[in-house]
């Protein structure tokens, strides 16, 4: 099946064409667009963005890879992405961590049996002053502790 | 354009403004080792390498993006410079496989050079390399190793500006960053193999190379590729009587740095199907023999034609000299008759407004300024020729067709004609003679002999004067 | 305290143009575009507004390079990108006045004639993208943007551009790139982003936090701005503290305030175990301050250039003593390899090789040819690659080997 932008996220993708003065501007909101649609962006998914925009695919991969955020794989319904960078350590994220593989199974790149979730350690989330702290898919979620994800665990899996 | 006095090492020069250090250095003859930077493609200023002190400046600068300016006090061998070539040295080769013995670039590579002039101390890396894959075929004929990669994105850049193709691309980051083509796609541009001369280590390999000799083995000859009428400048790298394989000269007039990927290889030709020995028709067919019974061969064969029955029919394959000589044998010894040529012509033959010309032979401009016609034009008068190199396959058809006889070919390789000829004489390939080609443009280029010609081949001069001989013998005896 | 940035914090729906508008949002347009572009540029050159992004480049002068007549566009770029480990304050304005940034970008694209802004944030950040997103949409509706703009016969459109996941990205000329479409890979400078900005052409790039100033700097008038501060560094700033504080947060005080009343007061003492260990003022790419230099330093640009460090970002990350510094630089260590761009040798070569040495040491214990190597590799990394981030890994390296030997002493193996 090939993959093409529904009829709204079309509008969407026109509109941001009208934004910058060239069309390789309209790369990274377009890709956004298109994994959001998508859930991530398959080599599929690049080629056709590559092309809406009149870019080589291998221009639109080597932006795909540079940036974190674009997923090649699907993730977790609940894609839980952890910071590990220093004040967040200093708050107790390793123990954290910790918790989420011993009681979870979950680690950085895993992807749960069932689909449901996916952890990614990342990189400081400009949470520190509410450390630790995590995104559960978009949203923040901090001043973590084992019980508070504990409780999360427990909402997201009957979510 | 405005000059600039600048000093460099202490000594003083005049550069046009804004020439960057490292091409100013070269102008007293003075290196600073680089990596990313190719004189050919747009800087990049990755690799640091160059980096060098200018006098005023907080910090150091890399040579391949500063531009002169007037007073410019540069130094390139200052101890501080040293060290920092050590240090970026050392950074490139702790993630360096350093496979030389298996590497097809040692004898040529740009570490292994700078290492020997600026490194030279044991590794003080402990940890694990980054491993990654030693073996990926990037298409049109070029191999990858990504460990040995620097990330110089020559490759990249050169693709960019040369082929202007985006085919290549820096993926992920960090030192995990590579260059590889879109998952699942190859290299499809005619021009990929400069991706190769480029990279300044091992990590671009050619397939066509790979394995078949340590490149210290080999000796090169100044050449110019014969593959289209282009006249790419080249150099023909051989050994023991073989070429290797072929690599773009620079010449800003012609092909700058580059060539295509169809006259990169174009020297197959030379090592095989060979036409090495005379050879001429029996009843048994084709039979290789000495110059002494094949010129008793043609003999018999001339006697049966008047000299105002024949003709020949040049290529515009060979160089001036040879068609020169070759017109000039058949006008003084026959000469009634028009001249001919032909010219390799495939069908829809590729061009591109790169390099790539569809006028597949070296040498049509020197053949167009000989007033001879094509053989679509030969009259009924012609009953004989002699042919030089080979014919198209549309001009054999003329040649069956009207039942002219080939008395001779002068051929360097086996052919579609070998059957229609009686007498064939081997010839040597360009790489095995001194001459010129004329391009497209009218400039004539200068091409110098790589081998000794091969087998028994001989240029057409001296088989003309044995020709010669045989004709005046004929003519005695009738 | 009244002070500059953070005002309308406390207010309920603050990101809203009706609250913004209700306490004092959008007053300065009429005095801006009543003003000769040149006059806002020297009353912010004379506010002494200096880049909260980390380089603390004054911005008035900045503004100055940019060329009058270039025959092709201007741009405006927002460094919205906060990526600094430590720094979380430009969250809270894009997230709490949101108005407040949008009415600075239209001052400074006025000031240098400029009618198209971008706002570059970073990915992660929704909640601030969706307020910003929403703050510029009500601005459009309102006849705030686009075309003739407050009916001033001047056009302006901001967009707002996400990143995807690049701390990288917060370089200046990599936000450059990112925002074209590209890798963030830094550019080489020069050319500088002054004259070959955003898709060639000129271009300011400035920190949310120093265009946020910008109403009040011209409300009120520069002299006024000088009441707090210092002479080198007049004004104030968002300091975000972190770590092992009581009250860790976003603290508005005026340039020059103590790190010791910042912690005791604002913060309410030292965290954990209580007892102060070290300090690192201005993000995480700064030298470390032990708790002695700590206690002694001001915030401002001056005092912590004189103790070997930087204001920054002004990203406070306090640490206590149970902390091992070598686990502290391991993990810094880890930030900076994973967020190099790759482009250049020593900065690619050289995180990782930190890295990967501090990871050994911290598992297995090392020797002090290690430790020596450490310094070595940051004095080879620094100020030779083609953006900062390589100095941004050195600079810790250094300093935390240097101030606190103690802890890599603990990991020496003992031999024989
Ligand atoms: C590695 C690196 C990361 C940076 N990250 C940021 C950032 O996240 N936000 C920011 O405003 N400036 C950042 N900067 C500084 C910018 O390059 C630039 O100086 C700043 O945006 C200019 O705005 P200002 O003068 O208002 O501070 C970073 C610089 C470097 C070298
Ligand atoms: S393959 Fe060679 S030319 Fe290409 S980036 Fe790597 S080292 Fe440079
Ligand atoms: S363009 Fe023509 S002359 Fe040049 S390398 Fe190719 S075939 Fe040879
Ligand atoms: S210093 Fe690092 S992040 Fe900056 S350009 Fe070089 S490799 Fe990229
Ligand atoms: S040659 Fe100048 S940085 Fe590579």
């Amino acid at each position: 099946m090939s993959f093409a932008f529904t009829p709204e996220n079309q509008k969407k993708f026109e509109a941001l064409l009208t934004k910058y003065p060239t069309k390789m501007a309209a790369l990274l909101p377009t890709l956004w667009l298109a994994q959001n649609q998508n859930g991530h962006l398959s080599l599929e998914v690049q080629e056709h963005v590559a092309s809406l925009l009149d870019l080589s695919p291998v221009h639109v991969h080597g932006v795909v890879t540079f940036y974190t955020m674009y997923k090649q794989k699907p993730s977790g319904k609940f894609h839980l992405q952890f910071c590990k960078t220093l004040s967040c350590g200093l708050c107790g994220s390793e123990d954290l961590i910790r918790h989420m593989k011993e009681k979870y199974k979950l680690e950085h790149g895993k992807v749960s049996e069932d689909g449901k979730f996916s952890m990614e350690l990342v990189e400081c989330l400009a949470s520190c002053g509410t450390a630790p702290a995590m995104a559960v898919n978009e949203k923040y979620v901090e001043q973590l502790t084992v019980e508070k994800i504990d409780e999360l665990m427990k909402k997201l899996s009957v979510a | 354009m405005t000059k600039v006095k600048i000093t460099i090492d202490g000594h003083d020069l005049e550069v046009e403004q804004g020439t960057n250090l490292i091409e100013a250095a070269r102008q007293l003859g003075k290196t600073i080792p680089h990596y990313c930077y190719h004189p050919g493609l747009p800087p990049d200023g990755n690799c640091r390498m160059c980096l060098v002190q200018v006098e005023k400046m907080p910090k150091p600068v890399i040579g391949c993006r500063t531009g002169a300016t007037e007073g410019m006090v540069v130094h390139t061998q200052s101890d501080e410079v040293k060290k920092m070539r050590q240090s970026i040295m050392e950074f490139l080769l702790i993630n360096h496989p350093l496979d030389c013995p298996t590497c097809d670039q040692a004898g040529e590579c740009r570490l292994q050079d700078y290492y020997m002039d600026y490194d030279r101390i044991p590794s003080r890396y402990q940890e694990q390399k980054v491993h990654k894959d030693k073996m990926v075929d990037l298409g049109a004929g070029v191999m990858l190793d990504e460990e040995r990669c620097i990330v110089c994105t020559r490759c990249v850049r050169v693709c960019q500006e040369v082929a202007k193709s985006e085919e290549l691309f820096v993926q992920e980051r960090g030192n995990h960053s590579m260059v590889a083509t879109f998952p699942g796609k190859k290299m499809t541009n005619p021009y990929a193999g400069n991706t190769v001369d480029v990279c300044p280590v091992g990590a671009l390999t050619s397939k066509d190379f790979r394995y078949k000799k340590r490149v210290w083995f080999l000796s090169a000859a100044d050449s110019v590729c014969q593959g289209c009428s282009r006249g790419c400048n080249i150099s023909v790298h051989h050994a023991d009587n073989r070429v290797y394989r072929l690599k773009p000269r620079h010449n800003p007039e012609v092909n700058d740095y580059w060539m295509c990927d169809y006259g990169r290889i174009d020297y197959k030709f030379v090592n095989d199907g060979r036409r090495l020995k005379p050879h001429f028709k029996t009843d048994a067919g084709l039979q290789e023999d000495s110059y002494q019974n094949a010129f008793a061969h043609l003999q018999s064969v001339l006697q049966n034609y008047s000299a105002d029955q024949i003709t020949g029919i040049a290529s515009a394959q060979e160089s001036n000299e040879e068609i020169n000589a070759f017109v000039d044998f058949i006008k003084s010894n026959f000469g009634s008759l028009p001249i001919y040529f032909s010219k390799n012509n495939p069908e829809n033959p590729y061009e591109d407004d790169i390099l790539i010309k569809a006028d597949k032979n070296p040498n049509s401009a020197h053949i167009a300024s000989k007033n001879l016609k094509p053989v679509s034009e030969i009259s009924g008068g012609v009953k004989a020729v002699f042919v030089q190199r080979n014919l198209s396959a549309q001009d054999a058809q003329v040649l069956k067709d009207k039942g002219i006889q080939i008395v001779a070919l002068f051929a360097t390789n086996e052919t579609n004609l070998d059957n229609l000829a009686e007498v064939i004489l081997p010839i040597p390939t360009f790489a095995e003679q001194n001459g010129h080609f004329t391009n497209f443009e009218g400039k004539v280029q200068g091409f110098t002999k790589a081998l000794k010609p091969r087998g028994e081949s001989r240029l057409f001069a001296e088989h003309a004067e044995d020709i010669k001989a045989l004709l005046s013998s004929i003519k005695k005896a009738s | 305290m009244t002070l500059v940035l953070t005002n309308r914090f406390k207010l309920k729906d603050s990101h809203t143009l009706a609250v913004y508008e209700e306490n004092g949002g959008y007053k300065t347009i009429d005095k801006v575009f009543a003003t000769n572009p040149d006059d806002i540029i020297e009353e912010v050159k004379q506010s002494g507004l200096r880049g909260r992004g980390g380089a603390g480049f004054p911005a008035g002068l900045k503004w100055s390079f940019i060329p009058k007549d270039p025959g092709k566009p201007k741009y405006v770029c927002v460094n919205a990108d906060e990526s600094e480990p430590g720094t979380f304050k430009d969250r809270y304005l894009l997230e709490l006045d949101p108005h407040q940034l949008i009415e600075g970008i239209i001052i400074c694209c006025y000031a240098i004639q400029s009618h198209d802004a971008y706002i570059y944030i970073r990915g992660e950040f929704d909640l601030p993208y969706r307020r910003i997103q929403a703050a510029v949409d009500e601005a459009y509706a309102k006849g705030y943007l686009g075309k003739n703009i407050f009916g001033k016969g001047y056009d302006l459109n901001i967009v707002v551009h996400r990143g995807a996941g690049a701390y990288i990205c917060g370089e200046e000329t990599a936000l450059l790139e990112s925002l074209e479409g590209k890798r963030g890979n830094p550019r080489v400078k020069p050319p500088f982003p002054a004259t070959h900005g955003a898709f060639g052409c000129p271009t300011v790039i400035n920190n949310v936090e120093t265009i946020s100033a910008l109403p009040w700097i011209i409300t009120n008038g520069a002299q006024n701005y000088r009441q707090w501060g210092t002479e080198k560094s007049p004004g104030t700033k968002m300091f975000s503290v972190s770590g092992h504080v009581n009250k860790p947060g976003v603290y508005e005080v005026p340039l020059g305030y103590p790190i010791k009343d910042m912690i005791q007061n604002e913060c309410g003492g030292v965290g954990g175990t209580g007892r102060l260990k070290a300090v690192i003022p201005g993000g995480s790419s700064v030298p470390v301050l032990t708790a002695e230099e700590a206690l002694d330093a001001n915030l401002d640009y001056e005092s912590l250039m004189e103790k070997g460090t930087f204001l920054g970002s002004g990203g406070i990350i306090v640490i206590d003593d149970s902390v091992d510094m070598l686990w502290a630089l391991r993990n810094l260590g880890h930030f900076y390899s994973h967020e190099s761009c790759g482009q250049c040798t020593p900065c690619r070569e050289g995180t990782g090789w930190v890295s990967k040495i501090l990871d050994r040491i911290y598992h297995e214990g090392g020797t002090q040819a290690d430790l020596d190597l450490l310094n070595e590799i940051a004095d080879n990394m620094s100020g030779k690659t083609i953006c900062a981030l390589a100095d941004a890994l050195a600079m810790p390296v250094r300093s935390y080997l240097k101030k606190f030997p103690e802890d890599f002493a603990r990991h020496i193996k003992k031999t024989a």
